[in-house]
């Protein structure tokens, strides 16, 4: 399966006088697993509800399969939804729930009861159909949902967190569980969640959103390697920041003078000289001057270590630099002492920093 | 029971089961028992009576002449003795004339005649015609106000629907009176537009159709429906409804089969309300028929009361209705699949 499925064109939602989508565009390819990944409230249930048909966008269009669907209502778009709070019927059966779309359509029961079966053998949920939903696991209730979506032969799937109400465990189970229908079925995912671990893991693609825009769209490598804004820079994976302002550019890179000294580092928005500007440095990017022998990297700093943490392969370190707190990730090898503390001189490298335009953080 | 001696102590407790055992007995056991310890006796003043003290007094008057005659002394004493031993059975029978005495059993009920029969079967149909107009008229309001509008206006819905209950009933009942009769608002405006004259007295008469009780009771009653119905609806998850839309289904089988499940309980709850209301109901039909038309058997209950003061048959006559009214409440708990749990909830 190729080619374009769903296709946000210009559209924008408002709920009166409240923009919660700005102008947005936005192309999943068929068969995809996409993710749009943002914080509470940024308008990601609202775009999904955009493509399900429960709203109509204020502005612009949505496109499935190339066909404008302005007009039709969710009963009649290629989609099925599965909600943030799975709203299975409880009064139906397991089967029954999952059966539902053939109902409506005016399928026999015979064959309706053989095909719920065949769903919750695909969703490894074979011969629980005469159960109640209530009488069901977090995990199973949620293979259900998927399971009763399925049931419509929907060329897309839209899923609006269905994994947040799932303990740890779970949810890193049924990752890899979604992951796998989406596979066997070759329905295009379009996968909803705050959780970016999740998004950037599952997805073939991933769109991050704040606050009614979408920021970025690319694989998680992209987002997590490339950034394009402060605020997908800082939501997707840790970061250390600087603030200043543009004191002189070289070839791609913009050095920045801070509070704490010049850092040199890429410049990912082509910046001038003047421009405010944020540096951004991942803490594993972060490192001793002086130790593992290498070249001194081009940008150090000095700082006071605060605190650190094991987390197995290495170790978390915190440090002060005259006021900003900065995290560190050392390797925990043979050659790290194992009480490292007091002033530090620490380090990066210019290909490891970018540089943005300064702007909106993610809230920590 | 532990948890209210846990929650309030031994004295509060004693106190609430105390009040609530008096309440029970003060204002629903004893006044039944006594109307169903009524319902099942009667006073029977036979005609046969009068006659036996008829026929005694002949007697007596017969014997009182012929004790004025010359009489051998013995004749005359026995003549004295017949004299006043029907005395004495006179004063007996008179006394039981007075105060018949009180014959239990079943008379009561087995003795309706067929046309207090054929009321009864009647007020029963129309009630439970009242309460199926009613349901069909109130499910769409209530999931309107529960599922169609913003928060906001479903208050202001609400409000409007509650306003017409702060007035008084009959009023509310004499509202439509006054839209329905003779020379109402109806007919003045089928009068003006000349299609009836009240010269000819060609009006129609709305009030001597059942419906315009009907319309009236739907109306006074409609609250006690859209409630329950209103309570249970809100509760249903929004989603489901929207689940149920997405999957393809129609707005009839979404209903069928998602929200008319979910309000069963209070579906429920409202026909049974409306159902007791409008069988038992007194005012409704008095004021809107003014007696024109057939009688309610509430009213036939109250004639029994208080025009024709026979509280034995007027007891067995609402206790007739009281049963009726159960049944139906486990008809309806039967139909519906709901427990008594279900529906205090
Ligand atoms: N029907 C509506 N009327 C008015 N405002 C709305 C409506 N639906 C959503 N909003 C607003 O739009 C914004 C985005 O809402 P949305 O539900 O899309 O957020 P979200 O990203 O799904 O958040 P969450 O992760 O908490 O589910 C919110 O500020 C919300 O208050
Ligand atoms: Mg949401």
């Amino acid at each position: 399966m190729h080619g374009k499925n769903v296709e946000l064109s210009e559209a924008v939602m408002r709920f009166g006088d409240f923009t919660a989508v700005h102008r947005s565009n936005l192309e999943i390819e068929a068969g995809e697993f996409f993710s749009i990944l943002g914080p509470s409230g940024c308008g990601k249930t609202t775009i999904l509800r955009m493509i399900s048909g429960f709203i109509e966008p204020s502005e612009g269009r949505i496109l499935i399969g190339g066909e404008d669907m302005r007009g039709r209502g969710p009963n009649n778009r290629p989609t099925a939804l599965i909600f943030q709070n799975l709203a299975l019927f409880p009064l139906m059966t397991v089967w029954e729930n999952v059966a539902f779309g053939l109902e409506a359509r005016g399928v026999d029961k015979a064959a309706r009861r053989k095909r719920a079966e065949e769903l919750l053998a695909l969703v490894d949920l074979a011969g629980q159909g005469g159960k109640k939903p209530t009488e069901l696991s977090g995990g199973q209730r949620q293979r259900v949902a998927v399971a009763r979506a399925l049931a419509v032969e929907p060329s897309v799937l839209l899923l609006d967190e269905p994994l947040s109400a799932l303990d740890l465990k779970l949810r890193q189970h049924m990752r890899s569980e979604l992951r796998e229908i989406q596979r066997k079925t070759g329905v295009t995912f379009v996968f909803i969640t705050h959780d970016q671990g999740e998004a950037l893991t599952m997805s073939d693609r991933v769109a991050v959103m704040n606050q009614g825009r979408v920021e970025q769209i690319g694989s998680a490598d992209e987002i997590y390697l490339n950034p394009r804004t402060p605020f997908v820079a800082t939501f997707v994976g840790q970061q250390n920041v600087f603030r200043g302002k543009v004191a002189g550019l070289d070839e791609g890179l913009a050095q920045v003078e801070t509070s704490l000294g010049r850092f040199l580092g890429i410049n990912g928005d082509g910046l001038g000289v003047g421009d405010d500007a944020m540096v951004f440095v991942r803490p594993e990017r972060l490192g001793l001057v002086g130790r593992n022998g290498g070249a001194a990297p081009g940008n150090q700093l000095e700082a006071e270590v605060e605190g650190r943490e094991l987390e197995g392969p290495f170790i978390n370190m915190f440090l002060n630099a005259q006021g900003l707190p900065l995290t560190m990730h050392v390797t925990n090898s043979a050659e790290m002492p194992a009480q490292l503390a007091g002033r530090q001189k620490v380090g990066f490298r210019s290909e490891d920093a970018l540089v943005l335009r300064a702007g909106d953080l993610a809230d920590e | 029971m532990n948890e209210l001696l846990r929650s309030y102590g031994r004295g509060l407790t004693g106190l609430f089961v105390g009040l609530t055992i008096v309440w029970l007995a003060v204002l629903v056991i004893v006044p039944q028992a006594m109307m169903l310890e009524q319902s099942l006796w009667s006073k029977e003043r036979g005609s046969e009576i009068s006659l036996r003290i008829d026929r005694a007094y002949t007697e007596l008057e017969t014997a009182k002449f012929d004790l004025a005659g010359d009489l051998a002394p013995d004749k005359k004493a026995e003549l004295e003795d017949a004299v006043s031993r029907l005395e004495a059975e006179i004063a007996e029978l008179e006394a039981q004339e007075q105060d018949p005495p009180k014959v239990y059993g079943l008379q009561n009920y087995t003795k309706m005649s067929g046309l207090h029969f054929n009321i009864f079967v009647k007020t029963i149909a129309y009630a439970a015609l009242v309460t199926l107009l009613a349901l069909v008229v109130c499910y769409p309001i209530a999931y309107a106000v529960a599922h169609l509008s913003t928060p906001r206006k479903a208050a202001l819905l609400l409000l409007g629907l509650t306003i017409p209950y702060a007035i008084n009933e009959l009023l509310r009942v004499y509202a439509w009176l006054m839209i329905l009769d003779y020379q109402g608002v109806i007919n003045s405006f089928l009068a003006a537009i000349g299609f009836v004259s009240f010269e000819a007295k060609t009006w129609v008469p709305f009030l001597e159709y059942s419906g315009s009780v009907f319309v009236a009771m739907i109306y006074a009653y409609i609250l006690f429906m859209v409630f329950p119905i209103y309570n249970t609806l809100e509760t249903l998850d929004r989603n489901q409804i929207e689940a149920a839309k997405d999957l393809g289904g129609s707005i009839w089988l979404t209903h069928r089969r998602v929200v008319i499940p979910h309000a069963k309980p209070g579906i429920a709850v409202g026909c049974i309300m409306t159902f007791m209301l409008s069988a038992g109901s007194y005012a409704v039909p008095q004021i809107m028929t003014r007696g024109k038309s057939g009688d309610w058997f509430s009213q036939l209950i109250y004639r029994q009361f208080f025009e024709s003061f026979n509280w034995n048959v007027g007891a067995a006559y609402s206790f007739t209705l009281l049963i009726a009214c159960i049944v139906f409440i486990f008809l309806m708990m039967a139909i519906f699949k709901v427990g008594i749990r279900d529906i205090a909830k």
